[in-house]
């Protein structure tokens, strides 16, 4: 393999990777600016409340955590960082939520891959979940006082 | 880079749509930033054998999951590139039910670690906290369920 080759096939699985994103994150963003001014993301955060107070984040951080744990890391990062540049998160619900979704995303596709080795999708899933959530309180029980006030009015890039 | 603030009460839907659809132009573009570099990095990685000699460094460690030595390379390509390149690997071993399991326990944890932990960056959290969750939880889970199943 030389280096040319190499480069090239680095350029084009970067260029597909970011061909996949935007084909979903372009109708994601449409889907949820509608959501968004016909109020209905309200009425789905009320509905997800129970989540939220559990993991100790507010209700606004529901939407990227839903989205994250079933699309994927990338998409729930996105959707984070767009909330947090229009002023919606603060700082302890991005730690939470993050912190939430490194254990914890894609749960649909990870998971059925390894299904397609042999694993029980089932265990896989429900271990997942459980320790993202175990993590995700202890943290807020621990580090959340301290993030507490903070919010985060500019969000560099 | 701007985004209004969404203005529920006096916006068509025409500009709801066209909002949506810049802010995921923008997005994209934010990840795209993120994403083509990490590629080129791990593809070369792939190319430079670093990958194949960290796992023969880790092969006697698999042990203490209960895997075999040749397992390592499974972990490595998975943690180094993705889920994809370590299920590549996995089917040219052998392996049991439960060492299956151990795997995509571990591997559902902790894997695409360039790719994720750039991305997991760019929302303000630190590399050190996102790799030592992801590491300790892999780990501690390989080594837990090697004990109990």
């Amino acid at each position: 393999m030389d280096i040319i080759s190499i480069l090239s096939e680095g350029l084009i699985n970067g260029m597909k990777a970011v061909f996949t994103i935007a084909k979903i994150v372009i109708p994601l963003m449409i889907v949820m600016e509608i959501l968004k001014d016909y109020k209905v993301i309200d009425k789905i955060s009320k509905l997800l409340k129970p989540i939220s107070s559990l993991l100790g984040i507010s209700k606004n951080s529901t939407f990227p955590l839903v989205i994250g744990l079933i699309l994927g890391l990338s998409y729930g990062a996105g959707v984070i960082i767009k909330e947090a540049k229009e002023g919606e998160l603060s700082k302890k619900d991005l730690y939470l939520l993050i912190i939430f979704l490194v254990a914890c995303h894609s749960v649909i596709e990870d998971t059925l891959l390894f299904v397609a080795i042999g694993a029980n999708g089932w265990f896989l899933i429900t271990i997942r979940i459980i320790i993202a959530i175990i993590l995700t309180v202890l943290v807020s029980k621990f580090i959340g006082k301290y993030l507490d006030e903070e919010n985060i009015k500019k969000f560099t890039t | 880079m701007e985004i209004n603030k969404s203005n529920s009460n006096n916006k068509t839907f025409k500009e709801t749509l066209l909002n949506g659809f810049k802010s995921g132009l923008n997005t994209t573009w934010i990840l795209a930033k993120i994403i083509i570099p990490v590629y080129f990095f791990i593809t070369i990685l792939k190319y430079t054998g670093i990958l194949k000699w960290l796992s023969l460094k880790l092969a006697p460690a698999m042990g203490i999951f209960g895997l075999p030595g040749e397992a390592a390379l499974v972990l490595v390509l998975g943690n180094g590139i993705n889920i994809y390149a370590a299920l590549g690997a996995v089917a040219s071993l052998t392996l049991s039910a439960k060492q299956i399991t151990i795997v995509a326990v571990m591997l559902s944890f902790s894997h695409s670690l360039f790719t994720e932990t750039a991305v997991a960056k760019k929302t303000g959290i630190s590399v050190v906290i996102v790799l030592f969750i992801r590491l300790s939880l892999a780990i501690s889970s390989g080594i837990i369920l090697n004990l109990v199943i």
